[in-house]
């Protein structure tokens, strides 16, 4: 429950929804208790609209640059990466690529391409083998999540 | 108006032309420096708060996001100046609340002042109470008033919730009320 004080500088702030501005009004319209608090506080918000503001002293922004003069230049924090040389790389790895593909396709004799595989993966899939793979996959599973509940927990 | 014209100064200050900097303190050192002193409540320590608060607005002012006000985000930083050189100093802050607190009142004249020095006087008045007030206090009561920041921005700016700033506002408001409705019974028997 607002006091009426509070309901008053609501109302003069303009901080009030448009419900509450409009009761306050209608309250000090005809409310002769409302209406003198209203007085009293319109008299300490024109006083407080009209405070003074101090004045450094005149030597204060040659101060103040003197000191800036001895700090390095601030920069935007931005990427200062040159974008050619983001392009350059990237055009370099693509044509790289494309070499590669083309001495590939043209060295290849499809036709002739015969696979034969004879391994047997029973030898080498052993249980020993499954469960080691599945412990290592449990360790990094672990790891992964202690480092997510700390970034978590940091931000 | 002036927040494009402070967006548009720290870019040029990021692009290289550090002098400009100046024309950013210019702009805002007489609020940097009463908000300062709202918390030192001494001038020296307000002016070496100040300078500070620019200083590391300068270092920072590549991280400045631009998503808020300038004067938003350079208050905050002279807030913790503020703190800091509080915490460095052990400056205890006085409360209104605090009896023994009450300030001395200048000497009211009494030969029919005229309207400008009642003003003055109300000025006055007005300080002090602001002064005796504790150091959050006078520091919503002064953004909120001249520093043209929203209760948010507030917030913001002193590291509180917007609610605690209405809160503490109204609470300030009343304090400063009471204060100014004390010092007027005094001065009235004064002019007796």
């Amino acid at each position: 429950m607002k006091t009426i004080e509070e309901q008053i500088w609501d109302y003069i702030d303009g901080t009030g929804d448009t419900a509450q501005q409009s009761a306050t009004e209608r309250k000090i319209a005809s409310d002769s208790s409302y209406q003198k608090v209203y007085q009293d506080m319109l008299a300490l918000q024109l006083q407080l609209e009209d405070i003074a503001i101090d004045e450094p002293s005149m030597s204060f922004s040659r101060n103040v640059m003197e000191q800036v003069k001895l700090e390095p230049a601030p920069v935007a924090l931005k990427t200062k990466t040159d974008k050619r040389i983001v392009l350059g790389i990237a055009a370099f790895f693509i044509l790289a690529i494309l070499a590669i593909l083309t001495y590939a396709i043209t060295n290849s004799h499809l036709s002739s391409a015969k696979f034969a595989v004879n391994i047997d993966f029973s030898r080498y899939l052993t249980p020993t083998l499954i469960k080691t793979f599945v412990f290592a996959d449990i360790i990094l599973a672990m790891l992964y999540a202690d480092s997510l509940f700390r970034r978590k927990r940091i931000s | 108006m002036e927040q494009e014209n402070d967006l548009s100064l720290i870019t040029r200050v990021l692009d290289g032309e550090t002098a400009v900097y100046s024309d950013l303190v210019k702009r805002h050192q007489r609020f940097v420096f009463t908000l300062a002193l709202r918390f030192t409540k001494n001038r020296e320590d307000a002016e070496e708060v100040a300078q500070d608060c620019f200083v590391k607005a300068y270092r920072a002012l590549g991280t400045f996001k631009q998503t808020s006000k300038f004067s938003t985000w350079l208050y905050s930083i002279t807030y913790t100046s503020a703190m800091t050189a509080l915490r460095k100093k052990k400056i205890v802050t006085q409360s209104l609340d605090d009896d023994e607190n009450s300030f001395q009142l200048p000497n009211a004249s009494t030969d029919g002042q005229s309207d400008s020095v009642e003003k003055k006087s109300a000025h006055v008045y007005l300080n002090r109470a602001i002064d005796s007030l504790s150091a959050d206090d006078a520091a919503i009561i002064t953004l909120f008033y001249k520093g043209e920041q929203s209760l948010e921005e507030i917030g913001t700016a002193l590291y509180m919730e917007t609610n605690t700033v209405k809160v503490k506002l109204h609470r300030a408001r009343l304090k400063l009320k009471e204060k100014l409705q004390y010092l007027l019974k005094d001065e009235v028997k004064e002019l007796i």
